[in-house]
């Protein structure tokens, strides 16, 4: 009965005291207010991101592979890179080319269907708001239930696709097989992408103010010209910031491919991040080369990212 | 007269035009649609598109594929990222919204960067971290996972948010006598509501989409509604009018949940760096 009433047990010991006030965290946090409310976001993405990242390198210099005890592995220092670049890896080489390959063609093409869409739309028209609903479709919808969308439709002897071909043109298109899976692939991205980058591309034109285009009417341009000088150049910061968006996106691209081909057939989608994917889980379990491969995926990425980083704080800071 | 009659022409092929693209976006989402309410027979034939409809592929998948527990998970798990993530993010976007300190923006750039990290490259420590720790297939780990993204996106979000209130109001309060802490919860907060909201609904259909820490973080029990198609790849004979049930299930809520935010949708899409 005694401890109940000792000043532990009593009200007052729960609340902050004098003590509290002066004690060094607390005259840290009341010189640095914004600490208290941007440390812990800090601390649970350095947990979160740094440090797996920092394990991320630790893995790929070792030769740990899925099911062993974690005491098993054995450093090998770099190893595995030496493998990738040296080309005793025969399949990463053919992976960064598709993966490049894949990044640059869907983003200049999503780019160009694009801006020929927010042109189109960027004028008056009835239904508007139901032409935008649409295109948010393809922008939000899950993308593992793409893949399996465009599996449905692409299927060779049942899919509408070839349906429609056929009865148009009496032919049949194997849309996966090994000569088309990367251009259909592709054709899924750009089905996906191009409505992100019309709807980008169309609020800077909306933003766009109206004086120079009065100008260039009074000096007599043509249309293709005030396009070309004026419109082009008003916009290049936000087209720079939509192509570095895409392009870092399609570079780490996984869902889409790996419901739609998981990389095949044989190696003919097989992107950068579908070759860890291989390496590592699918058949093999060699974790430690996955973990080199994504490495080098990480840095093509914080390449990008950096790049694309730059370009906002730009655009911010005007 | 003949530019009056070009104008009409130039009117209407941009309207048929328009007409095209909107029906292509759409279009994978409605024969999905068309095939989940035909019967096993009718799955194999595209040329027809009149038919009784049916739901047998719906009680089929929700009978035997366990589609409720997937839903379950999948909504817990986005439920506690973003509730997680919001109260952080909120907190931080405060932080840099109405603070000044050295090297701020170097900071919150950085932060921005970790949204775009490969979740290619993540997904391996977290497998072999999760993998010792024993919190491989559990909700936390998903949990987790999504934080790493949706933590720098809602900081971004509510920054741009917060930013756009008039310091006035909160000055206001502080004279009063309310702390900091107070004019962030009982003014700043309902203020941004709707942009709260807004970065809220962002935030779960970033998580109940996301695809390649699910596969690899969940086997049994923690497995989200995205990695169900899983089921269909390797069968053969697949069972098309049940895939095509499964696809509508996981993709009508991110519909009506992107409906809700379609005014920031440009915004949400560039992290807030294009105001829209």
């Amino acid at each position: 009965m005694e401890s109940f009433h000792s000043p532990l047990f009593s009200r007052r010991g729960f609340q902050p005291t004098a003590m509290n006030e002066r004690t060094p965290v607390r005259s840290w946090l009341s010189r640095n207010p914004h600490w208290a409310y941007i440390l812990p976001s800090v601390i649970v993405l350095v947990l979160l991101t740094v440090l797996p990242t920092v394990f991320l390198y630790y893995v790929s210099t070792t030769d740990y592979e899925l099911g062993q005890f974690w005491n098993e592995h054995h450093r090998v220092g770099l190893e595995n890179f030496a493998r990738l670049f040296s080309g005793r890896d025969t399949e990463f080489w053919p992976s960064v080319r598709i993966s490049l390959l894949f990044t640059v063609l869907a983003t200049a093409i999503e780019f160009i269907c694009g801006f020929g869409v927010a042109i189109l739309l960027n004028r008056d028209f009835r239904w508007k708001s139901l032409v935008f609903a649409c295109l948010m479709v393809p922008i939000t919808i899950t993308p593992s239930i793409v893949g399996q969308m465009w599996k449905l439709m692409y299927n060779a002897e049942y899919g509408v696709i070839n349906f429609v071909v056929g009865s148009l043109f009496h032919a049949k298109v194997v849309w996966l097989g090994p000569q088309l899976a990367f251009t259909s692939t592709l054709l899924v991205d750009i089905w996906q992408w191009t409505p992100f980058l019309a709807l980008i591309i169309y609020a800077g034109l909306r933003a766009l103010p109206a004086e120079p285009y009065e100008a260039a009417l009074v000096d007599g341009a043509t249309a293709v010209q005030s396009f070309r000088y004026v419109t082009l150049p008003l916009l290049r910061p936000l087209l720079t910031l939509a192509v570095l968006f895409r392009s870092m996106d399609s570079l780490k691209l996984f869902d889409v491919p790996f419901v739609l081909t998981q990389g095949g057939p044989g190696s003919a989608t097989e992107l950068l991040s579908l070759h860890v994917y291989r390496l590592g889980f699918a058949q093999t379990g060699w974790v430690a080369r996955a973990s080199a491969t994504a490495v080098v995926l990480l840095f093509l990425i914080v390449l990008l990212s950096q790049m694309l980083v730059r370009q906002i704080r730009r655009e911010v800071d005007a | 007269m003949c530019s009056s009659r070009s104008k009409l022409i130039k009117r209407s092929t941009v309207g048929i035009a328009i007409t095209l693209i909107s029906i292509a976006a759409v279009f994978p989402l409605f024969w999905m649609l068309l095939v989940s309410l035909k019967t096993r027979v009718l799955t194999y034939d595209p040329s027809i598109w009149l038919f009784k409809p049916t739901l047998e592929n719906y009680v089929t998948v929700f009978r035997e594929r366990q589609l409720v527990r997937f839903m379950r998970n999948s909504g817990i798990v986005v439920i506690a990222t973003t509730t997680l993530s919001l109260v952080l993010g909120s907190m931080a976007a405060y932080g840099f919204a109405r603070f000044s300190f050295r090297r701020k923006e170097d900071l919150a750039f950085w932060i921005l960067s970790l949204r775009m990290l490969p979740p290619m490259a993540t997904v391996i420590p977290f497998f072999v971290l999760a993998r010792f720790t024993g919190l491989l297939d559990t909700h936390l780990i998903l949990v987790l996972a999504y934080m790493t993204f949706n933590i720098p996106f809602s900081i971004w979000m509510m920054r741009g948010f917060f930013e756009e209130i008039p310091r006035e109001i909160e000055e206001a309060a502080l004279v009063d006598g309310c702390s900091h802490w107070q004019v962030l919860v009982r003014v700043l907060l309902p203020l941004a509501l709707p942009g709260l909201t807004a970065t809220a609904i962002f935030c779960v259909i970033q998580s109940w989409n996301e695809f390649a820490f699910a596969l690899f973080l969940t086997g049994v029990n923690a497995r989200t509604l995205p990695t169900t198609v899983t089921f269909f790849l390797s069968v053969t004979g697949v069972i098309w009018g049940e895939m095509a049930a499964v696809g509508v299930v996981t993709a009508l809520p991110v519909l009506v949940f992107a409906a809700l935010v379609q005014r920031y949708m440009v915004r949400g899409l560039s992290f807030g760096a294009i105001k829209g």
